[in-house]
């Protein structure tokens, strides 16, 4: 069976709105994924709503050409994000803190030595990403975390492809100074924490 | 791929902390909201099915399973919940007001095995349908295997048995008598 590509779908949209759900069908999951890898999760499911209102306002202007709708639907989810975004520090440094509570149940005797100083890498790092120019972490973030290839990041957020690698090398060399290479997982400072706590 | 970047990389949330899947209900609600949205009406209160149990089953290929299943049982899947993972698809199908979720099995999802792995049957998914001999005739006819033919059962029900591709058994039965 093969199915139709997203810019049939999005074509027949345009005289039968209710097409539209396919997309949905598509790339909600990956959405709200990439939504919750951002914001507070409890937040991510109405942002997800937005992202398909916004796509659905705007699916005249998506071009037909294009057999993917993937990178058109995360460009409008990053702005979204990009809108929403209080804090992306607070986020990463919440989910260090769950990591730490010791839900993975390791193996204790996998303990780190220098179990402190790797989690204050870690926190460091956590900073230098939150406090990076907006586009160059929207740019880093969809190209490590989201797998975008080059092209797919320059369709997404509408810039040319020599913009998105010079963002890339910006950031890398912001975070450079600030990562110090930590070395051991950031789960294996907190598991001893935890051990301590009880 | 081992880079510079890889610290960033295990940043990601769902890399620090075990990634289980979202709740389906999210999306099935989602989506409905999005349809009412575009239709101009109020929010759908028709909502999908969400059974405080339901099973999730263990198969060698998932993508093949769930194929099988809506052709040959009649199972709908809720499209907007699939998840489609590097390390394996996970689905979730429904049939009335039931619900299964289908995934890959092996040591990294959960510990599960297929019974082609595990060489038995673990448990059994029993399904009440409509019209019992029409399902039995289409799963026939799409492949299943039948374990049990249809007969009437003395409790009131008309019951057969098929086994999907790697073995899981399913109990289709139709109540005869009213309740």
């Amino acid at each position: 069976m093969r199915e139709s590509s997203d810019s049939a779908v999005i074509a027949a949209s345009l005289a039968e709105p209710g097409a539209f759900g396919v997309l949905f069908d598509r790339y909600g999951a990956v959405l709200l994924r990439f939504l919750t890898r951002r914001v507070q999760p409890a937040d991510a499911e109405g942002l997800l709503g937005e992202v398909f209102r916004v796509a659905f306002e705007h699916r005249a202007g998506f071009d037909l050409a294009r057999e993917s709708a993937r990178p058109w639907l995360y460009g409008i989810a990053a702005n979204v994000v990009a809108k929403h975004h209080r804090s992306e520090g607070r986020r990463i440094r919440a989910t260090l803190r769950l990591a730490g509570r010791g839900v993975l149940g390791e193996d204790p005797a996998e303990l780190a030595v220098r179990a402190a100083d790797a989690r204050a890498a870690w926190d460091q790092l956590a900073g230098a990403l939150d406090s990076l120019p907006g586009p160059e972490r929207q740019t880093l973030l969809l190209f490590a975390w989201e797998e975008l290839s080059y092209e797919e990041i320059a369709e997404a957020l509408g810039i040319p492809l020599g913009t998105v690698r010079s963002r890339l090398n910006r950031a890398r060399s912001r975070l450079a100074g600030a990562s110090a290479s930590p070395g051991s997982p950031p789960q294996t400072p907190s598991v001893r924490e935890a051990a301590h706590d009880r | 791929m081992t880079d510079e970047l890889d610290p960033i990389r295990r940043l990601r949330p769902d890399r620090l902390l075990p990634d289980d899947p979202p709740d389906p209900e999210v999306l099935s609600r989602e989506k409905a909201r999005l349809l009412a949205a575009i239709a101009g009406q109020e929010e759908n209160p028709a909502a999908a099915p969400s059974p405080s149990i339901y099973p999730r089953l263990a198969y060698r290929d998932e993508i093949a399973a769930l194929e099988f299943l809506t052709r040959a049982f009649g199972l709908t899947e809720r499209r907007e919940a699939r998840m489609e993972l590097a390390g394996g698809w996970l689905a979730w199908l429904q049939l009335g007001d039931g619900l299964v979720m289908i995934g890959r099995a092996g040591e990294e999802h959960h510990g599960l095995r297929s019974p082609l792995d595990a060489e038995a049957a673990t448990s059994m998914v029993n399904v009440y349908v409509g019209d019992v001999d029409a399902h039995y005739a289409r799963a026939k006819a799409e492949g299943a295997r039948i374990a049990m033919e249809p007969e009437d059962m003395f409790w009131g029900d008309r019951r057969y048995e098929a086994l999907d591709l790697e073995g899981h058994r399913w109990h289709f039965a139709q109540r005869l008598r009213p309740r």
